[in-house]
């Protein structure tokens, strides 16, 4: 046995329907622990401090690298990704809750298939296929690269839309991250075709006029996306666009 | 496509920062007459008495009433969409945008009292104009109405110069996050003023 210990608490429940509750698991510590690497220790040995065997807790994970997104839950109250919650970076008991915002599934597996529809609301995709000859790939503007590449590092792990006050059951709002996709494929050389498509479409209800500018999402956006510059740089896009609507016709 | 949403959100917003920013002013600097004196604030008073009836009702209704049902009715809207959770994410920015729906529901109540009381009750139905010997004999009645028109012009102040800040950001105006903060820092100093202001006149009204 490891003399030391690390103490989770974590926020557990059976299904989609069922009553949350809490369970304490002890995981013993190693040098570079983090948060999903505890969670294996705990599914290896489901044992809670009271010594009762339970089922062991459901998580999702895949890159350990913080570049897929799908680790994302609440740790001591922050939305953020389990892979890169270094044990000896938290403050202990360590909290492990389930992102509320989407519905649970079970445990800490959340459902953010939401996000992908929303996604698809705002064409979050460059077309390719039409009656047009497909020759080379366009070059990108090389003065709006940088912003497209950090854009594109989003990884709609949903810790923005957890953290932002203005997303929810409570509202129909899209979100930062899927917002801020419209920007992006605004900015491809051929997505900016269908600009006008993706700018009407964020007019729409629960589109960026839900943003109540309480700038969370770019506090917790583990990639450092400036999700808040990309919104109001879509405000600014949307209004242009209103005037077209307006007196273009 | 009609974007109904995207028209009433801006309309909300344009509404908010100019019709009832005009408001708010107008009210901060007629009330800090009161401050030289109960002939500076009944000198003024007189000066809007000299608007013929029919444009002061029109601006009265047009300018005030209409805006402030809509900006009221649908804020409320917007309010009851969000989850406030500043506890968790104690950011400036999301207890700005807390605060900014607290103060909304605070005015809610305040203005359907003040707006019932001096306008409609006081003005309209026993039909006596408003004057600094009434206002005075009405703010110093009794604590709690001192403290609770004090707090209704904060939390309008507050609601006011936070508008500006978000305001920018909603039309795009102010973009990174520099020019954010200037306009923030800009606000809130603007936000401190008025309260101190309006703190004296309403203590010019005890001395």
């Amino acid at each position: 046995m490891a003399d030391k210990m690390v103490r989770f608490i974590i926020e557990r429940q059976d299904g989609p329907d069922e009553k949350p509750y809490t369970q304490e698991f002890d995981v013993p510590y190693r040098p570079g622990l983090n948060v999903v690497a505890s969670l294996m220790e705990i599914q290896k040995n489901p044992v809670t401090v009271d010594g009762k065997r339970v089922a062991p807790v459901v998580w999702e994970c895949n890159c350990l690298e913080k570049v897929c997104g799908a680790c994302m839950m609440v740790i001591n109250g922050m939305a953020r990704q389990a892979c890169c919650a270094l044990i000896d970076e938290l403050k202990q008991p360590i909290k492990l809750q389930p992102a509320r915002t989407f519905p649970v599934i079970r445990d800490l597996l959340i459902d953010r298939s939401v996000m992908f529809e929303s996604l698809k609301k705002i064409q979050g995709w460059v077309e390719i296929d039409g009656t047009w000859e497909v020759k080379d790939a366009p070059i990108q503007n090389p003065y709006t690269a940088a912003t497209a590449y950090e854009i594109s590092h989003c990884m709609t792990c949903g810790c923005c839309l957890e953290a932002c006050p203005n997303v929810g059951p409570q509202s129909d709002f899209i979100g930062p991250a899927p917002t801020v996709q419209a920007y992006l494929f605004n900015l491809h050389p051929l997505g900016k075709f269908d600009a006008p498509k993706r700018l009407n479409a964020l007019m729409e209800k629960g589109g960026i006029t839900s943003c109540g500018n309480s700038q969370n999402c770019v506090e917790v956006c583990p990639k450092n996306i400036k999700l808040t510059t990309y919104l109001a740089q879509l405000n600014r896009d949307v209004n242009k666009q209103a005037l077209k609507n307006i007196f273009n016709k | 496509m009609f974007h109904t949403t995207f028209y009433l959100r801006r309309l909300h917003s344009l509404c908010g920062l100019f019709a009832l920013g005009m408001v708010l002013f107008e009210h901060i600097f007629t009330n800090s007459m009161a401050m030289f004196g109960p002939e500076a604030l009944n000198g003024s008073l007189a000066m809007m008495e000299l608007i013929p009836k029919p444009i002061f009702l029109g601006l009265e209704v047009g300018g005030i009433a209409v805006p402030l049902l809509f900006h009221g009715i649908y804020g409320i809207y917007i309010a009851l969409q969000a989850k406030n959770n500043p506890e968790r994410f104690g950011y400036v920015r999301n207890w700005n945008f807390t605060l900014q729906r607290w103060t909304a529901w605070y005015l809610v109540v305040f203005l359907i009292w003040h707006v019932g009381y001096l306008r409609f009750y006081v003005k309209g139905v026993t039909g006596t104009p408003i004057s600094y010997e009434l206002l005075q004999n009405f703010f110093t009645s009794s604590p709690l109405v001192t403290v609770l028109y004090i707090l209704g012009m904060f939390a309008a102040i507050f609601h006011f110069c936070n508008g500006i800040t978000t305001f920018c950001m909603t039309w795009g105006i102010t973009k990174g996050p520099r020019s954010q903060n200037v306009i923030s820092a800009v606000s809130m100093g603007l936000c401190a003023m008025l309260c101190l202001v309006t703190l004296a006149f309403m203590g010019s009204y005890f001395v």
